[in-house]
Formats: C-alpha cells, structure tokens, sequence
C-alpha cells in the first residue's frame, strides 16, 4: 500500500504511526504546510515513511489520508485525478458537505472518499452501525461527543458551538442555534456525566444516507458554561497542544420484533488518538476493497458490518463499550433532559 | 430622553435574563440504573 498522508498534526501523527504498523504498507509520504513538524513523525516512524512537499505527492499513490485543518474537499478532488482513493478525518459541517458531493465523480472512477473518519464523526459512524444490527427498524440515531484532539478540532468544535445546528427530524433538515438543547450525556469512564448541547457538527449528514429510514438524527458535544458564554467570540487563549481524554456516546433507537428498544454504545480515548486509528484502519479497507460501496460517504454507510471494524480498533486499543441497565427509558439510557 | 433610558434599562434587563436563561440550571440527573461494560468478544459478532 502506497500512501500519502497531508497533516502532520496531533491526529496525523497518530494515523501515521497506525499506517506504519500495517504490514501491506510499502510507501508513506507525509506531507505538512510546515515541514518541520513532517520531519519529526517521519523521523520517529523510520522507513517507508518520508516527507513529500506541499503539492507534490511522488508515486501515484494508492490511497490519501487527509488529518489538515481545512482544504479537504480540494485535495480530495486531487487525490480522486491520480486515482487514489480518499480518507478524510475532516469534523467540519461545511467540509464534510463538500467532500460528500464528490459522490458521483468517486463513483465514477471507482474509488471511495470515506467523509469524516475519525472519533467524532467516524467511530460515531461505527458504533451507529453496529447498535442498529440489533434493530428491525432504526427510527433515531443520537450522538454525543466530549473532548478534542489538536488545536484545529478545538477551534472547530470552539465555531461549532457559536454556529447554527442541523438536526434530521421527520424527513426534514431543522436548523437550530449551536449552545441550546442542554443534554445531560452519561459517557464511559471517566468521563461520566457531561452537559451537552447542539452544535454545527457534521454527523447528521453523515448518519442520514446510513440510515434513510430514521426519523430523528441528532449530534451534541459537551460544553462547559464558559464555552457556551464564549462560543460566538474569538478564542480567548491559544487551545492546548491536544485534549485530554474524550469521549463518544451513540443511541440508537428502534423496532425490535414487536417493541420498541434503546441500544446506547461508547467509547472513552484521547480524540486524536482514535480519530487517527480510526483513519488508518478506513484507508487500508479502501485499498483492501472491503468497503461496502464507490463513492463518498461516512462510514456507517460505507461499512455493512461494523464488527471486523471494531475489533481491529479493539486489536489497536480502542475499545467500545455499551450502556447495560436501560430498558428504552430515557434517563436509564443515560441521556436527560434540562 | 426618557424613552431612550427606559429602552436602553429594558434591554440591559432582558440581556441580564438571557445570560442567566442561558446559564443557568444543571443538565438533568445521572442514570438510575445500569452502567457501562466493555464491548468484547459474544458482542463483536
């Protein structure tokens, strides 16, 4: 496997140290704005990994791991030109739309551009997937997410909650004002308990195409008050290096046999760490041919059955957990309303 | 003149309810019941 990843940041590092522990791979060009920073991962990786400059990806590569801040959909598009498939850990609204409209030109070169792979969208996706085995008929998919991974997903998630939401209810797109809906999410320790409120996250659109019967779609991230007082301001201190352990909560609701029930998974892990596993693992099923589809989409479209996937998380050290006690009730199922 | 004081004493009070509005208040209760447990191998198949 030949691949390029561009972004050399907190999850980038971490998605090429993932690619470099996968025995097919053959050739890793890392590629960073600052090439310091590329360096540094490759010269802690060893060979096959080198640094590419900016623009210039050497060898058609077979599959391009996108971990920058921004810039997605145009390398994506750059990438599908030398007919390498894609693999973007991007957690923008706007990104994600847009590397999701290259459905059809992916399609039509036969590659796959998998959207949003990482902790959040991304594992999100999986354990989405997975809780809905369980299920007849999904009618609602609800995620909650706490912690970021480098600067740049702090300064988004930091926009996120100053921005409009979008919610999939009833067969229709809602907007509503990121930093309202207070949620109180039960996440997997240690995280615990965590207020949590809608915000310009991408998931929905992500989840709606997975599963196109649902009736509700829905995505919150944790927020302190300080956050929500100021979300629509500039960022008052430079965000930390990376975050501190996060967390990721997926509730699935649904028709099984003759009732309705809640399945509610999770998973506890540094952001940056998953979101990086999560993106290596998504690039060598691209290349693999184990995805369910050509085109763009998330992964809980793109994957038919989440469970190989999870369980070479799990063989990484990303483990799933899930919410045992609830019977459908609300607030057994972890989640209450303020 | 007095128009404008009581306008702008109204919108310095309606801004003080939002802010409280908006910050106010916990999230809700914990779970009652049950807790979280390791996804492993009868799950993941």
């Amino acid at each position: 496997m030949r691949a390029v990843l561009v972004g050399a940041g907190a999850v980038g590092a971490r998605a090429a140290r993932q690619l470099r522990s996968t025995e097919s791979l053959t050739n890793l060009v890392v590629v960073d704005i600052d090439a310091r920073r590329a360096e540094l991962v490759c010269d802690s990786l060893g060979e096959p990994a080198r640094v590419g400059a900016v623009g210039e990806w050497g060898t058609n590569p077979d599959v391009v791991v996108l971990t920058c801040p921004g810039d997605h959909r145009r390398l994506a598009e750059e990438a599908l030109e030398r007919g390498a498939h894609v693999v973007s850990a991007a957690d923008d609204m706007d990104e994600v739309r847009a590397l999701l409209d290259l459905d059809a030109e992916a399609r039509e070169r036969g590659r796959v551009v998998v959207t949003g792979a990482g902790f959040s969208p991304g594992l999100t996706c999986l354990l989405a997937r997975h809780a809905a085995s369980a299920f007849d008929v999904v009618d609602e998919v609800h995620v909650a997410k706490a912690g970021t991974g480098g600067p740049a997903c702090a300064r988004t998630h930091h926009d996120a909650l100053g921005s409009w939401a979008v919610d999939w209810r009833d067969g229709g797109w809602l907007r509503r004002p990121g930093g309202s809906g207070r949620e109180l999410a039960w996440f997997p320790d240690p995280v615990g308990g965590q207020d949590c409120y809608r915000a310009a996250l991408p998931d929905a659109y992500l989840l709606v195409p997975a599963f196109p019967g649902a009736r509700r779609v829905t995505a919150r991230m944790a927020a302190t008050r300080r956050d929500r007082l100021t979300a629509r301001l500039p960022m008052l201190r430079p965000p930390h290096p990376e975050g501190v352990i996060g967390a990721v909560r997926v509730e699935v609701r649904g028709q099984r046999g003759s009732g309705r029930d809640a399945r509610v998974l999770g998973a506890v892990e540094r952001p940056a760490i998953a979101a990086g596993m999560v993106a290596a693992v998504a690039a060598l099923w691209a290349v693999d041919d184990r995805l369910a589809r050509r085109g763009a989409g998330g992964l809980g479209e793109l994957v038919e059955d989440a469970v190989p996937f999870l369980q070479e998380l799990a063989r990484r050290g990303v483990r799933a957990a899930v919410f045992e006690g609830a019977n459908g009730d609300v607030r057994s199922a972890g989640t209450s309303t303020g | 003149m007095r128009a404008l004081r009581r306008a702008l004493v109204a919108l310095g009070a309606a801004a003080l309810l939002a802010g409280a509005i908006r910050l106010r208040g916990s999230g809700g209760v914990p779970p009652q019941t049950g807790g979280w447990r390791e996804l492993t191998g009868p799950d993941l198949r």
